[in-house]
Protein backbone atom coordinates (compact mmCIF):
# COMPACT_ATOMS: atom_id res chain seq x y z
CA UNK A 1 0.00 0.00 0.00
CA UNK A 2 0.99 3.61 -0.95
CA UNK A 3 0.07 6.70 0.06
CA UNK A 4 -1.47 8.72 -1.42
CA UNK A 5 -2.19 12.80 -1.87
CA UNK A 6 -5.66 12.16 -1.04
CA UNK A 7 -4.62 9.80 2.10
CA UNK A 8 -2.42 12.07 3.01
CA UNK A 9 -4.70 15.22 3.09
CA UNK A 10 -7.11 13.29 5.40
CA UNK A 11 -4.52 14.16 8.48
CA UNK A 12 -4.49 17.22 10.79
CA UNK A 13 -2.14 20.19 10.50
CA UNK A 14 0.47 20.31 13.24
CA UNK A 15 -2.36 23.14 14.31
CA UNK A 16 -4.90 21.08 14.12
CA UNK A 17 -3.20 18.27 16.25
CA UNK A 18 -2.70 20.63 18.77
CA UNK A 19 -5.92 21.92 19.32
CA UNK A 20 -7.30 19.05 19.77
CA UNK A 21 -5.11 17.42 22.00
CA UNK A 22 -6.89 16.76 25.31
CA UNK A 23 -3.83 15.95 27.34
CA UNK A 24 -0.01 16.73 27.56
CA UNK A 25 -0.45 19.99 25.08
CA UNK A 26 1.69 22.14 27.70
CA UNK A 27 4.57 19.67 27.63
CA UNK A 28 4.29 19.89 23.79
CA UNK A 29 4.58 23.94 23.92
CA UNK A 30 7.14 23.91 26.37
CA UNK A 31 9.13 22.06 24.21
CA UNK A 32 7.94 23.80 21.26
CA UNK A 33 9.07 26.66 22.56
CA UNK A 34 12.90 25.86 24.59
CA UNK A 35 13.96 23.44 21.70
CA UNK A 36 17.21 24.87 19.84
CA UNK A 37 16.68 24.89 16.51
CA UNK A 38 19.81 24.26 14.26
CA UNK A 39 20.50 26.17 11.68
CA UNK A 40 22.29 23.74 9.79
CA UNK A 41 18.88 21.74 10.02
CA UNK A 42 16.95 24.94 8.49
CA UNK A 43 19.37 25.47 5.58
CA UNK A 44 18.91 21.94 4.63
CA UNK A 45 14.79 22.49 4.19
CA UNK A 46 15.50 25.56 2.71
CA UNK A 47 17.95 24.77 -0.18
CA UNK A 48 15.31 22.27 -1.43
CA UNK A 49 13.21 23.26 -4.45
CA UNK A 50 10.21 22.04 -3.16
CA UNK A 51 8.72 21.20 -0.03
CA UNK A 52 8.42 18.01 1.52
CA UNK A 53 5.00 16.07 2.58
CA UNK A 54 5.38 14.44 6.05
CA UNK A 55 3.20 12.13 7.50
CA UNK A 56 3.34 11.86 11.23
CA UNK A 57 1.93 9.38 13.07
CA UNK A 58 0.82 10.43 16.63
CA UNK A 59 -1.06 10.37 20.02
CA UNK A 60 -0.82 12.96 22.69
CA UNK A 61 -0.26 10.25 25.72
CA UNK A 62 3.11 9.46 24.35
CA UNK A 63 6.48 10.75 25.60
CA UNK A 64 8.35 10.53 22.36
CA UNK A 65 5.36 12.70 20.43
CA UNK A 66 5.65 14.88 23.13
CA UNK A 67 9.41 15.57 23.00
CA UNK A 68 10.06 15.27 19.04
CA UNK A 69 6.95 16.51 16.98
CA UNK A 70 7.52 20.08 18.43
CA UNK A 71 11.10 19.60 16.71
CA UNK A 72 9.35 19.13 13.57
CA UNK A 73 6.74 21.82 14.10
CA UNK A 74 9.19 24.56 14.66
CA UNK A 75 11.25 23.13 11.32
CA UNK A 76 8.17 23.56 9.62
CA UNK A 77 7.54 27.22 11.00
CA UNK A 78 10.69 28.43 9.93
CA UNK A 79 11.24 27.06 6.93
CA UNK A 80 8.06 26.34 4.66
CA UNK A 81 9.51 23.36 3.60
CA UNK A 82 7.34 20.56 5.31
CA UNK A 83 3.78 20.00 4.67
CA UNK A 84 2.93 17.76 7.77
CA UNK A 85 -0.35 16.22 8.33
CA UNK A 86 -0.76 14.26 11.56
CA UNK A 87 -2.32 10.93 12.17
CA UNK A 88 -3.74 9.94 15.12
CA UNK A 89 -2.42 6.32 15.85
CA UNK A 90 -5.32 4.22 16.98
CA UNK A 91 -7.88 5.41 14.26
CA UNK A 92 -5.29 4.87 11.70
CA UNK A 93 -4.28 1.81 11.59
CA UNK A 94 -3.68 1.18 7.97
CA UNK A 95 -0.73 3.98 8.28
CA UNK A 96 0.60 2.45 11.27
CA UNK A 97 0.97 -1.21 9.85
CA UNK A 98 3.10 0.33 6.95
CA UNK A 99 5.47 1.89 9.50
CA UNK A 100 5.65 -0.92 12.57
CA UNK A 101 8.68 -1.11 14.70
CA UNK A 102 10.96 -4.11 13.92
CA UNK A 103 7.84 -5.00 11.98
CA UNK A 104 5.58 -5.46 15.12
CA UNK A 105 5.14 -2.65 17.57
CA UNK A 106 3.01 0.23 16.97
CA UNK A 107 5.79 2.50 17.91
CA UNK A 108 5.48 6.34 17.68
CA UNK A 109 5.92 8.97 16.44
CA UNK A 110 6.34 7.82 13.19
CA UNK A 111 7.93 10.56 10.60
CA UNK A 112 7.36 9.70 6.72
CA UNK A 113 9.29 11.78 4.49
CA UNK A 114 7.54 11.99 0.89
CA UNK A 115 8.37 13.92 -2.23
CA UNK A 116 6.08 16.50 -3.64
CA UNK A 117 4.96 13.55 -6.05
CA UNK A 118 4.68 11.05 -2.45
CA UNK A 119 7.33 9.03 -3.60
CA UNK A 120 9.12 8.35 0.32
CA UNK A 121 12.30 9.37 1.24
CA UNK A 122 12.83 8.06 4.47
CA UNK A 123 11.42 7.86 7.93
CA UNK A 124 12.15 8.01 11.69
CA UNK A 125 10.60 5.80 13.89
CA UNK A 126 10.37 7.07 17.80
CA UNK A 127 13.60 8.62 18.30
CA UNK A 128 17.21 8.09 16.59
CA UNK A 129 19.00 5.20 17.66
CA UNK A 130 21.57 7.50 19.60
CA UNK A 131 19.36 8.68 21.71
CA UNK A 132 17.82 4.98 22.59
CA UNK A 133 21.78 4.43 23.46
CA UNK A 134 22.12 7.28 25.31
CA UNK A 135 19.15 6.71 27.60
CA UNK A 136 20.77 2.75 28.14
CA UNK A 137 23.28 4.41 29.36
CA UNK A 138 22.54 6.52 31.54
CA UNK A 139 19.85 3.67 33.08
CA UNK A 140 22.81 1.48 33.70
CA UNK A 141 24.69 4.38 35.30
CA UNK A 142 21.84 4.73 37.46
CA UNK A 143 22.11 1.05 38.78
CA UNK A 144 25.77 1.03 39.02
CA UNK A 145 25.35 4.46 41.21
CA UNK A 146 22.45 2.74 43.16
CA UNK A 147 23.89 -0.75 44.22
CA UNK A 148 21.24 -1.48 46.45
CA UNK A 149 18.69 -0.84 43.61
CA UNK A 150 19.38 -4.67 42.63
CA UNK A 151 20.47 -5.91 39.10
CA UNK A 152 19.54 -3.43 36.70
CA UNK A 153 18.11 -6.37 34.29
CA UNK A 154 15.50 -6.95 36.83
CA UNK A 155 11.99 -6.32 35.67
CA UNK A 156 10.08 -2.96 37.79
CA UNK A 157 7.92 -5.46 38.61
CA UNK A 158 10.29 -6.94 40.78
CA UNK A 159 11.41 -3.56 42.29
CA UNK A 160 10.41 -3.03 45.80
CA UNK A 161 7.97 0.39 45.58
CA UNK A 162 10.76 2.28 47.34
CA UNK A 163 13.05 1.24 44.92
CA UNK A 164 11.13 2.01 41.66
CA UNK A 165 10.17 5.37 43.45
CA UNK A 166 13.79 6.45 43.42
CA UNK A 167 14.89 4.79 40.37
CA UNK A 168 11.88 7.15 38.26
CA UNK A 169 13.54 10.68 40.08
CA UNK A 170 16.62 9.33 38.73
CA UNK A 171 15.62 8.00 35.64
CA UNK A 172 13.17 11.56 34.86
CA UNK A 173 16.08 13.48 35.27
CA UNK A 174 18.50 11.72 32.97
CA UNK A 175 16.04 12.14 30.41
CA UNK A 176 15.81 16.19 31.54
CA UNK A 177 19.89 16.04 30.90
CA UNK A 178 19.20 14.07 27.73
CA UNK A 179 16.75 16.19 26.08
CA UNK A 180 19.24 18.53 24.55
CA UNK A 181 21.28 16.09 23.24
CA UNK A 182 17.71 14.56 21.59
CA UNK A 183 16.91 17.58 20.29
CA UNK A 184 20.09 17.61 18.20
CA UNK A 185 20.09 14.24 17.22
CA UNK A 186 16.43 14.27 16.20
CA UNK A 187 17.71 17.41 13.88
CA UNK A 188 20.50 15.48 12.69
CA UNK A 189 18.06 13.11 11.65
CA UNK A 190 15.48 15.77 9.81
CA UNK A 191 18.45 17.33 8.10
CA UNK A 192 19.69 14.46 6.80
CA UNK A 193 16.24 13.44 5.08
CA UNK A 194 16.57 16.65 3.84
CA UNK A 195 20.42 16.34 2.39
CA UNK A 196 19.06 13.18 1.13
CA UNK A 197 16.10 14.90 -0.91
CA UNK A 198 17.97 17.28 -2.31
CA UNK A 199 20.52 14.36 -4.49
CA UNK B 1 -4.40 -25.13 55.62
CA UNK B 2 -3.42 -21.33 55.28
CA UNK B 3 -3.92 -19.68 52.01
CA UNK B 4 -0.69 -17.48 51.75
CA UNK B 5 -1.82 -13.69 50.23
CA UNK B 6 -1.25 -13.11 46.47
CA UNK B 7 -0.19 -10.06 45.35
CA UNK B 8 -0.28 -9.09 41.58
CA UNK B 9 2.09 -6.31 40.32
CA UNK B 10 1.15 -4.89 36.88
CA UNK B 11 4.09 -2.91 35.72
CA UNK B 12 2.90 -0.53 32.26
CA UNK B 13 4.09 1.72 30.27
CA UNK B 14 2.43 4.83 30.39
CA UNK B 15 4.28 6.98 27.99
CA UNK B 16 3.53 4.03 25.54
CA UNK B 17 -0.06 4.20 26.38
CA UNK B 18 -0.50 0.55 27.60
CA UNK B 19 -3.17 2.08 30.45
CA UNK B 20 -6.05 -0.01 28.50
CA UNK B 21 -4.34 -3.33 28.33
CA UNK B 22 -3.29 -2.96 31.97
CA UNK B 23 -6.48 -1.94 32.83
CA UNK B 24 -8.12 -5.06 31.05
CA UNK B 25 -6.03 -7.72 33.02
CA UNK B 26 -6.32 -5.78 36.26
CA UNK B 27 -10.13 -6.57 35.34
CA UNK B 28 -9.82 -9.97 34.33
CA UNK B 29 -8.00 -10.51 37.83
CA UNK B 30 -10.81 -8.89 39.52
CA UNK B 31 -13.52 -10.38 37.69
CA UNK B 32 -11.72 -14.31 37.89
CA UNK B 33 -10.77 -13.97 41.51
CA UNK B 34 -12.69 -11.58 43.46
CA UNK B 35 -11.64 -10.95 46.97
CA UNK B 36 -8.95 -13.71 46.80
CA UNK B 37 -6.24 -11.84 45.71
CA UNK B 38 -5.15 -9.87 48.73
CA UNK B 39 -3.76 -7.14 46.21
CA UNK B 40 -3.94 -5.44 42.77
CA UNK B 41 -0.88 -3.18 42.10
CA UNK B 42 -0.52 -1.20 38.79
CA UNK B 43 2.59 0.53 38.72
CA UNK B 44 2.87 3.31 35.96
CA UNK B 45 6.56 2.94 34.11
CA UNK B 46 8.59 3.77 31.36
CA UNK B 47 10.58 2.16 29.28
CA UNK B 48 8.25 -0.09 27.08
CA UNK B 49 7.78 -2.39 29.89
CA UNK B 50 4.44 -4.41 30.78
CA UNK B 51 5.23 -6.81 33.30
CA UNK B 52 3.24 -8.94 35.64
CA UNK B 53 4.89 -10.36 38.91
CA UNK B 54 2.86 -12.19 41.05
CA UNK B 55 3.97 -12.12 44.81
CA UNK B 56 7.34 -10.41 43.88
CA UNK B 57 7.95 -13.66 40.91
CA UNK B 58 7.84 -12.47 37.21
CA UNK B 59 5.47 -14.46 35.42
CA UNK B 60 5.41 -11.81 32.12
CA UNK B 61 7.89 -9.33 31.07
CA UNK B 62 7.33 -7.69 27.48
CA UNK B 63 10.91 -7.34 27.29
CA UNK B 64 11.11 -11.28 27.76
CA UNK B 65 8.43 -12.31 26.19
CA UNK B 66 7.84 -10.03 23.72
CA UNK B 67 3.61 -8.81 23.57
CA UNK B 68 0.94 -8.61 26.35
CA UNK B 69 0.74 -11.98 28.19
CA UNK B 70 -2.76 -13.22 27.90
CA UNK B 71 -4.87 -12.91 30.60
CA UNK B 72 -5.71 -17.01 30.99
CA UNK B 73 -1.87 -17.51 31.50
CA UNK B 74 -1.77 -14.99 34.45
CA UNK B 75 -5.11 -16.50 35.62
CA UNK B 76 -3.51 -19.33 35.62
CA UNK B 77 -0.46 -18.36 37.26
CA UNK B 78 -2.48 -16.57 39.81
CA UNK B 79 -4.25 -19.72 41.02
CA UNK B 80 -0.88 -21.66 41.07
CA UNK B 81 0.34 -19.17 43.56
CA UNK B 82 -3.17 -19.76 45.19
CA UNK B 83 -3.09 -23.40 45.71
CA UNK B 84 -2.12 -24.14 49.45
CA UNK B 85 1.27 -25.15 50.10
Amino acid sequence: MAVTAERFEQGLTYEAYKAQMTRNKERLEENETTVDIDPAAVDAFQRLAQPLNVLVIAEDWCGDVIANLPVLGRLAEQTDKLNVRVFLRDQNLDLMNMYLNQGQFQSIPVFAFFDADFNPIAHLIERPATVTETMDRKRAEIFARNPDFGPPDQSPAEMSEDVRTRFMQEFVLARTETRPFSNSEVQREFREIAEQAAR
Amino acid sequence: MAVKPVKVTITYCAACGYDPQALALAGALMREFVYDISTIELVPWDEGSFDVAISGRLVHSMLREGGFPEHATIIGAVREQLQPA
